[in-house]
């Protein structure tokens, strides 16, 4: 049997979701920028459809440029999220695996609870399996350490929301970036936070008028760069400016993976009985649901 | 004889080991501030949305092709049998290669069409081509085939499909709807073991609870061990498959089934038969065993409870009717004679389950049954196969490492009088989405009183590679 993942593919499309609406703050601080970026990816992430293509390899260099050294191994899936909860901070999301071949069917429903007494739930459909298996995997926080989403070199600590009053967030200054005015904003973790992280400080580059982390960097204890990730193809949809390609390198490892939002679309009407156990195991009604999700795309 | 198997896994790993390296691997601390990279990294991903919006009926195509070999390496003397003292060589048991297909197709608004077919084609070496006069042989086998209608709060499944009940994963005593079929020791696992039937499926979904029923109008059994295969013990006698005649058999059950916050908790009844068929002896001479389809009704219940990364489950079944002398081994490798005592027998499944890490896991499950009052009726020279309480137990230890590329797992089982333990070793390696190649070491001490006494001290390798697209 394969092995089971607890990891919730809703997550995943929060770090691609790095964007906020541009509102007027005379007095402009980091922490106001990143609360705002927070407040952003869920919104990016209710009654959405998704469609993302992971895709991982060894990266070198080839006449000057940063390549594969080898065929990637890419993974593609599908996801359906609706926010609950009185400020929608809980989140229910289904998603299904299409590729690769081996793992297409492979369904994880997830529902996830910012209340931290509140342990997450996950169920997962294996077809080898023949049912519905619910999976024990603790609340978001707990201790355990920052894991790999799919393989990936992305990691839960990358899509984490919610945990800005864990930092201490500095504007370092105004720049430019790919051509494009960024703010520099610098997140330390404070000492709580800081045992469950991978990263001691993490930059990132905001772009000033569409409100997209063009650019991260995440460095370890040592205050040696340890990761960095980079945005591209910033597209406005529904009203949010969303990279949709985003590709994060492991510099210590030489691996990085792209995380790529083939489709994405948000304020959808998306009934309640869809984020249910049904839609695992029910593939006609679950195509159904699907088809009449994307004729609202139309 | 592993040389059969070995020449064709060496003329397909080298194909899918075949990556060659375009871009030279960075040396530490070379990465240039601003990055630029190639014009082809990944801009193919955005080249597929044509694709998704115009589907076609091989999107829902699963196609794996794999070949597999396997043995016994062990040089070693067995007793299975008081004075009976048999050599065992190693051999090759397994050179076998399986096309798998898999097909879903919603063809309309709320309809699905689901299949999945095997075939396989035994090369030399492998018993089932010993068994067929040293020829080349196949087999083909349809597993699942179905067609679900889904309205509003109800779906409507007809075809050949699996009803699992229960939770504790790999050891549930309400896993019991289908057959099962234990054919070499290259299934561990319930379920790669479990056979498809012919059934009508009815799930309705409510909030106060979804049910799912069954109607099985043709209840299949466990089929007698293949020829030649590790399970196989040739008798002086002939075992007789069923005879259905004019008696219409039937099984149906329902389950009622809600989740909960932290915990999924379920109840179900049915009327079923053993999958195991009997053998009450008909004639003294000659012997002649017939077989005999045993009915019975299960009550059960079902629950499972999350508590933070630690997930137990319990599952409890009441068996009305059982015939005594069941033998514990699934797939017809145990054999006793039945008497016509019809008893009550009630079962438990515990399992807990640890989630260590995302990429860890530690489960630990076990199984328990008892006959009750099983002396009653019985004179006192019939001995039972199982006495008081007998069942059996499992561990099981899985870790992803390599990022997610190379899996590992350990699986150690055994009964609970101690009489038989297996150890079972795994590792998987995706060499890339498509090709993957698995290794197993399987390794077994039983002592002299048990039904797995001819397999002490085996030990198997077992390596297979597979190809899905």
């Amino acid at each position: 049997m394969s092995h089971i993942k607890r990891l919730s593919l809703a997550s995943i499309t929060m770090i691609i979701g790095l964007s906020l609406p541009a509102h007027a703050v005379e007095e402009i601080t980091g922490l106001i920028i990143m609360q705002a970026v927070d407040d952003n990816q869920r919104a990016t992430n209710d009654s959405s459809f998704t469609r993302l293509k992971l895709s991982s390899c060894k990266f070198g260099v080839n006449k000057g440029r940063i390549a594969c050294a080898e065929s990637p191994r890419v993974k593609v899936l599908e996801s359906v999220a609706v926010n609950y909860g009185a400020s929608l901070k809980d989140t229910k999301s289904v998603s299904i695996t299409i590729e690769p071949a081996s793992e297409r069917g492979i369904g994880m429903l997830t529902y996830s609870y910012d209340q931290e007494d509140r342990d997450n739930q996950t169920w997962l459909y294996l077809s080898a399996l023949g049912r519905v298996k619910r999976i024990a995997g603790g609340d978001s926080e707990g201790d355990t350490e920052p894991a790999s989403l799919f393989g990936s070199e992305f990691t839960t600590e990358d899509t984490d929301t919610g945990k800005l009053t864990e930092y201490q967030v500095n504007l370092l200054e105004e720049t430019t970036r790919s051509k494009r005015a960024v703010w520099k904003i610098e997140m330390i973790p404070n000492q709580a936070r800081a045992k469950k992280s991978r990263y001691s400080r993490t930059v990132h580059y905001i772009d000033k008028t569409r409100y997209v982390a063009l650019r991260s960097e995440m460095y370890d204890k040592y205050g040696k760069e340890i990761k960095r990730s980079v945005a591209s193809r910033v597209e406005l949809v529904n009203d949010h400016w969303i990279a949709r390609s985003v590709t994060m390198m492991n510099l210590v490892s030489n691996r990085l993976s792209n995380m790529a939002l083939i489709k994405i679309y948000t304020d959808l009407d998306i009934n309640d009985d869809f984020l249910t156990q049904r839609t695992l195991t029910d593939t006609a009604y679950r195509e159904a649901t699907l088809k009449q999700l994307r004729a609202q795309l139309d | 004889m592993f040389r059969d198997g070995l020449l064709i896994l060496y003329l397909v790993v080298p194909m899918a080991l075949g990556q060659a390296l375009e871009a030279q691997v960075l040396e530490e601390g070379t990465l240039e501030e601003e990055l630029i990279f190639a014009d082809d990294l990944f801009t193919d991903a955005f080249d597929i949305i044509e694709d998704i919006d115009s589907s076609s009926w091989r999107d829902g195509l699963t196609i794996r092709l794999s070949q597999q070999i396997s043995g016994q390496v062990n040089h070693h003397l067995v007793e299975p049998l008081p004075g009976y003292l048999l050599s065992k060589h190693g051999d090759l048991e397994n050179n076998r290669f399986g096309i798998n297909l898999r097909y879903q197709n919603a063809f309309a608004l709320g309809w699905l069409l689901q299949g999945s077919w095997q075939a396989r084609a035994y090369w030399p070496g492998d018993y089932e081509y010993t068994a067929n006069n040293d020829n080349l042989d196949a087999e083909y086998r349809v597993n699942e085939l179905f067609v679900q209608r889904s309205l509003d709060q109800q779906s409507l499944k007809l075809g050949r499909q699996t009803v699992v009940w229960g939770e504790t994963v790999g050891n549930s005593v309400l896993d019991v709807i289908n057959h099962t079929e234990y054919r070499d020791f290259g299934t561990i696992d319930i379920e790669d073991a479990r056979l498809n039937q012919w059934m009508l499926v009815w799930d309705v979904f409510k909030d106060s609870g979804n049910w799912s029923s069954f109607i099985n109008l043709y209840p299949e059994f466990n089929p007698q061990p293949v020829v030649g295969s590790p399970f196989y013990v040739p008798l002086p006698y002939e075992l007789n498959d069923y005879i259905r005649s004019d008696k219409t058999l039937f099984e149906v059950g329902t389950q009622w089934s809600k989740s909960f916050e932290g915990s999924d908790i379920a109840l179900m009844a049915a009327y079923l038969y053993e999958n195991q068929l009997r053998y009450p002896q008909a004639n003294p001479q000659p012997i002649d065993f017939v077989a005999l389809a045993n009915d019975f009704v299960l009550l059960g219940l079902s629950a499972n409870r999350a508590i933070g990364k630690l997930l137990l489950s319990a599952d409890i079944a009441l068996s009305h009717g059982l015939l005594l002398d069941e033998s514990t081994l699934s797939g017809g490798g145990g054999f006793g004679l039945a008497s016509d005592i019809k008893k009550d027998q009630i079962a438990l499944s515990l399992g807990f389950e640890y989630g260590i890490s995302n990429l860890q896991s530690l489960s630990v499950s076990i199984q328990a049954k008892r006959m009750l009052d099983e002396r009653d009726g019985l004179a006192d020279e019939q001995q039972l196969i199982n006495k008081g309480v007998y069942g059996s137990w499992l561990v099981r230890y899985s870790n992803q490492v390599m990022n997610d590329n190379l899996g590992l797992s350990a699986t150690l089982q055994g009964d609970l009088e101690g009489d038989t333990g297996l150890l079972f070793l795994g590792a998987d390696y995706s060499v890339n989405d498509r090709w993957q190649v698995a290794g197993q070491i399987i390794s077994i001490i039983s002592k002299k009183n048990s039904p797995l006494a001819i397999f002490d001290q085996d030990l198997r390798l077992g390596l297979i590679v597979t190809y899905a697209f």
